[in-house]
């Protein structure tokens, strides 16, 4: 049970890393709008990798999570280009 | 113990098919709230309903993009720039870099206002225009003979500090406002509705005259801003009677800057939709944690908190990070 909890925390801790290293690079090419949008689609591909590899870590991925993780990957990419578009 | 749950189930039945009603309140809660015994989502948290807000987003952002054809200038950058603060932060960024102030001059200041008049009369945003114009040639036509000379180009941008950031974070733009060649600066702030939005043009250009005796005084900058701001100013006050002047509908509309806001400011209107739809999933899934953790349901889901931070970090970066503007 100690060692599930550890293995989440590894993974938890992947993705706190990943969510900090893209805001900084998101405020240091906040006047680039095109490094903008591609930085917007590999945020929203890194964290449905990260969903998948996660829930297949565990044992418990399935289609509907996997398609899950696909949808809030693209819901998350349309919020900033929506913005980023003008 | 059981006999009692058993009656306890068979009264909600029974409660249920006297007071319909009740059925059609327990269905609408769980469009909001996370369902005990299917063990999943809110039905405004299904997939499909992230896909509806999905293509909803894509065509609020047609909408954004085909309104202005139709209707020029009713969408647009307000936008707030000022020639002394473009000088001024130029300049400190140039001393910052140990290098000379430049001064302002009233040829290199013509010469941007002509380019930026170029770009709205034949709509292009470009160093050379489309018939083939250089920006050597404004500054030539103003009888300036330089050495060197330089321009930098931005649009869509709120404030002068932005713009001067932006230019300072592209290598290209930088290496023009940060080069020992150059002596002296003009600028050009304009307003104008390019591809159907109103925006605010500006335009930078360099220059070191061949004679270094012709470099620009103290008090001719001090003429340059002058006039500028007097121009401002004179716009602001004259526009309302300017706008149904018989003959003007056909000419290109373009005015120097003034602080100004068009009808609608499009920088606002797209993040005010990210975040509506933003905060509205985020909302729901705050709600659906609350409610599992309460009701103890465990759903065969994706992680409800990764999810959350992540659309937490995304809406909160639109807010404090994203800033309009394009530099060229």
């Amino acid at each position: 049970m100690k060692e599930k909890s550890d293995v989440h925390l590894v993974e938890y801790a992947v993705l706190a890393t990943l969510a900090v290293i893209i805001s900084l690079l998101f405020y240091y090419f906040r006047y680039n709008h095109g490094v903008l949008i591609f930085l917007s689609g590999v945020s929203s591909f890194a964290y449905i990798l990260w969903g998948v590899i996660h829930h297949a870590l565990e044992g418990r991925l399935t289609k509907f999570i996997a398609a899950e993780y696909t949808v809030f990957g693209v819901l998350i990419f349309f919020l900033l280009y929506t913005v980023l578009n003008f | 113990m059981s006999v009692l749950k058993g009656k306890k189930k068979l009264n909600i039945v029974k409660d249920w098919r006297e007071q319909p009603k009740s059925i059609e309140k327990f269905q609408f809660v769980h469009h909001f709230l996370p369902h005990p015994e299917e063990k999943r989502r809110a039905t405004l948290l299904s997939n499909r309903a992230i896909i509806v807000y999905c293509v909803a987003m894509l065509l609020i952002a047609g909408i954004f993009r085909f309104l202005p054809k139709i209707v020029p200038g009713v969408l647009g950058y307000a936008s707030d720039i000022a020639v002394k603060d473009l000088l001024t932060y130029t300049n400190v960024k140039r001393k910052e870099a140990g290098l000379s102030e430049l001064r302002l001059n009233s040829a290199l200041t013509s010469a941007a206002h002509q380019k930026a008049d170029d770009m709205f009369k034949d709509q292009y945003w470009a160093h050379i225009s489309p018939e083939g114009t250089e920006p050597w040639d404004f500054i030539l036509g103003q009888n300036y003979d330089y050495i060197y000379a330089g321009e930098n180009l931005a649009k869509n941008f709120n404030n002068s500090k932005d713009v001067v950031e932006a230019w300072m974070k592209s290598p290209s733009h930088k290496e023009n406002l940060l080069s020992p060649n150059y002596d002296e600066i003009g600028f050009a702030v304009v307003n104008g509705v390019m591809e159907g939005y109103e925006t605010t043009l500006v335009v930078q250009m360099f220059g070191r005259p061949r004679n270094a005796a012709q470099v620009a005084s103290v008090y001719e900058e001090q003429t340059v801003l002058e006039k500028e701001s007097a121009a401002t100013a004179a716009v602001s006050e004259r526009k309302p009677e300017v706008e149904g002047v018989p003959g003007t509908a056909e000419e290109p509309v373009y005015t120097p800057a003034s602080p100004e806001k068009p009808a609608i400011d499009v920088t606002m209107a797209t993040k005010t939709v990210s975040a509506i739809f933003g905060g509205f999933v985020g909302t729901l899934l705050a709600l659906d944690v609350w409610y599992s953790k309460r009701k103890g349901i465990h759903k065969f889901t994706g992680h409800t908190a990764a999810h959350l931070g992540i659309l937490v970090l995304v809406v909160a970066s639109i807010w404090f990070v994203l800033t309009p503007g394009i530099v060229l």
